[in-house]
């Protein structure tokens, strides 16, 4: 198995009082409460905690969201450059530029080229769908978003390995007339290729659905490949991503590792109007569970099964506890020992998976706590999780 | 969004025009009326037609992707809308008729106006969108999809106890309610909710022309309207009191006497 390390660099240092008065910690709340300075530190001790992963041989994954105190990643090009250049080690998977929100996908295509040939390789590219609040914060239509994500993805892949010339594209969305890119990726035909599955969520899915929902993503995948008649896939093709803390002790590893529910517990707080009232991002035959304050009990009975949206799934998850979290594999918290049995279990829960993508730092775990979590877990469980497959 | 089915559970009278069966509400008798609707598509239960059809035809089709109308794959633009009027406008059985569009649907029968005055005798806006007036940092239109929902209610509505109740609603009302949502973000997302070539064509429009306001619509001001009219040759401006954005359904009674006053000028 293979592990990478995560953190979305949020800033957690807004008043709570303020945060509770806000319809949403994303997209409209004032940047006036992000301090520079402060962020200027958040973004040394992350890219550090970077740079100690890329010492103790665990890859790293950049992510990118938009105005809100769950991120700063703003722009995944930049974090990305300054990755490439500066870790000498793993592999960086960029996860990703939100592709969909972008005008052209022939400039990402060049920024991955770019990086990929900066690391001499090391690149792995992800695609992620995007959510409400990021359609309002980047001036997109909620309604095609989907249709523009699949295009800029074809763009993407065929500006990354055409080798003759300039190509010409004038699809529904995207038109380029001259596309060409320099310097081609350094990984032929390309660096390999993520895509979060799920709802188009704010939040990167594949972290939030516990063994039950894991195992129906990969489930659909597997068949839609033999649907298709396309080879049999490994676990190699799976990748889990959780809250993960090992500390010395299994009470101390809960205790700060509990401290990552953060990102539940408080980043997700969204306005309705960027979740259950967001053009496009359900079927209307939703709108009878989503519109109404209270969903009447005869409602859909016999019908479809409703689709959950994003604000619902958000909602479950922002009041779940520590031990909630656990029990449904979102968080993997104790020692080395302990912490390494709950990642064995559900492994085998789930029918295994070649990647388990750690979040290792949310909220207010500091840097300190981040970073004695990353050394005792790549000395201490890591190793462990390499013979699991 | 070819995966959403269209509902149909309410029955209701269709209108062909290029190819595409349009759900239409229609009532009274008199002078013809096409109405354009806005960010809803026409409740045939409203007031105002059973008033203001003493005195016309109205004819009111839902566009593709509102109600119960189907809207074909890739036909997403406001330009697919005003060339699919222009056919249902060669459809109908008279010579001239008289347009009406409100809010969505007032952009959309202005860009039909600039281009077809000939099968037209009168026109009339209703706290119309399609315009950029003021500068590039002061919004004309209320970005309905970026506000908070009980904002756009308190902007929409003079008396808000008027404003819908969802929670009163069927579950094909709100299905309808959503497929209206979806349909008005995909045409009017960007620019939002304007065409910024429209206003140097406005002068084509030389028919009579009414641009009616609620006095209170804080979706699109009074101001907007008075702008909208001095670019419109000849056009009359009025303002019903009492009023938001939704004139015909906050005051149907005095509504339905300015329309039939326009019509009988």
């Amino acid at each position: 198995m293979d592990v990478w390390y995560q953190c979305e660099n949020p800033y957690p240092f807004v008043p709570q009082d303020i945060l509770d008065r806000v319809d949403s910690v994303r997209a409209s709340l004032p940047n006036k409460y992000c301090d520079p300075k402060i962020a200027a530190d958040l973004f040394e001790e992350v890219l550090d905690e970077f740079m100690l992963c890329d010492d103790q041989g665990l890859n790293v994954v950049a992510i990118e969201h938009h105005a809100g105190i769950n991120s700063l990643f703003g722009a995944n090009p930049l974090i990305l450059g300054i990755l490439a250049r500066q870790m000498r080690n793993v592999r960086i998977l960029s996860m990703g530029t939100l592709v969909s929100l972008r005008k052209d996908p022939v400039r990402v295509a060049e920024e991955y080229a770019t990086a990929d040939v900066i690391c001499r390789g090391r690149l792995e590219i992800g695609f992620v769908k995007s959510g409400g609040t990021e359609m309002a914060s980047n001036n997109a239509n909620p309604v095609n978003n989907v249709e523009r994500y699949w295009e800029a993805i074809d763009l993407i892949r065929k500006a990354l390995t055409h080798q003759d010339g300039p190509f010409s594209w004038e699809g529904k969305h995207f038109t380029h007339r001259h596309v060409n890119i320099w310097p081609r990726p350094w990984q032929q035909p390309h660096p390999r290729l993520w895509a979060a599955t799920g709802d188009p969520d704010t939040v990167n899915v594949l972290v939030l659905r516990g063994a039950d929902g894991t195992k129906r993503a990969w489930g659909a995948y597997r068949q839609a490949r033999a649907e298709a008649r396309l080879p049999e896939v490994g676990t190699d093709h799976f990748a889990y991503a959780a809250f993960v803390y090992v500390g010395d002790t299994h009470e101390e590893g809960v205790r700060v590792g509990s401290k990552l529910l953060w990102f539940l517990n408080t980043s997700l707080k969204s306005a309705p109007q960027y979740s259950k009232f967001l053009p496009g991002t359900v079927p209307p035959q939703s709108a009878p569970l989503l519109y109404r304050s209270a969903p009447r009990p005869t409602t859909a009975a016999g019908g479809p099964r409703p689709v959950a949206s994003a604000s619902q799934n958000a909602a479950t998850l922002i009041g779940l506890t520590a031990d909630q979290a656990r029990e449904r594999g979102i968080l993997f918290a104790g020692n080395p020992d302990t912490v390494y049995r709950q990642i064995h279990d559900f492994y085998t829960e789930v029918g295994g998976f070649g990647h388990l993508v750690m979040i290792g730092r949310s909220g207010f775990l500091t840097h300190a706590e981040a970073e004695k979590g990353i050394r005792l877990f790549s000395a201490e469980v890591m190793p462990r999780l390499k013979e699991l497959g | 969004m070819g995966m959403t089915p269209v509902v149909s559970s309410s029955p209701s009278e269709r209108l062909s025009a290029g190819g595409i069966e349009l759900e239409v509400v229609r009532r009274g008798t008199g002078h013809p009326v096409l109405l354009l609707h806005g960010m809803q598509n026409v409740d045939p239960r409203a007031r105002f037609l059973d008033l203001l059809g003493r005195r016309a035809e109205i004819i009111a089709p839902s566009h593709p992707g509102f109600g119960h109308s189907p809207r074909p794959a890739d036909f997403e633009t406001v330009s697919d809308l005003v060339h699919l009027y222009l056919d249902v406008l060669d459809g109908l059985p008279y010579p001239k008729v008289t347009l009406m569009g409100f809010s969505f649907g007032g952009w959309l029968a202005a860009e039909i106006a600039v281009k077809c005055r000939h099968r037209l005798d009168r026109l009339v806006l209703v706290d119309a969108f399609g315009l950029k007036l003021s500068d590039r940092e002061t919004p004309d239109i209320l970005d309905v999809f970026n506000t908070s929902p009980q904002e756009v209610r308190r902007r929409s509505w003079h008396d808000p106890a008027k404003a819908p109740d969802l929670d009163a609603m069927s579950d094909d009302e709100l299905i309808v309610r959503a497929r209206n949502w979806d349909a008005l973000c995909l045409y009017g997302w960007h620019p939002y909710m304007y065409d910024p070539q429209l206003k140097r064509w406005l002068r084509r429009i030389t028919i009579p022309t009414l641009v009616l306001w609620g006095a209170w619509d804080g979706i699109v001001k009074p101001s907007y309207g008075r702008g909208y009219s001095a670019l419109i040759p000849g056009s009359r401006f009025e303002v019903i009191e009492a009023a938001g954005h939704h004139p015909e359904i906050e005051q149907p009674e005095a509504f339905a006497e300015r329309v039939a006053a326009f019509l009988d000028r």
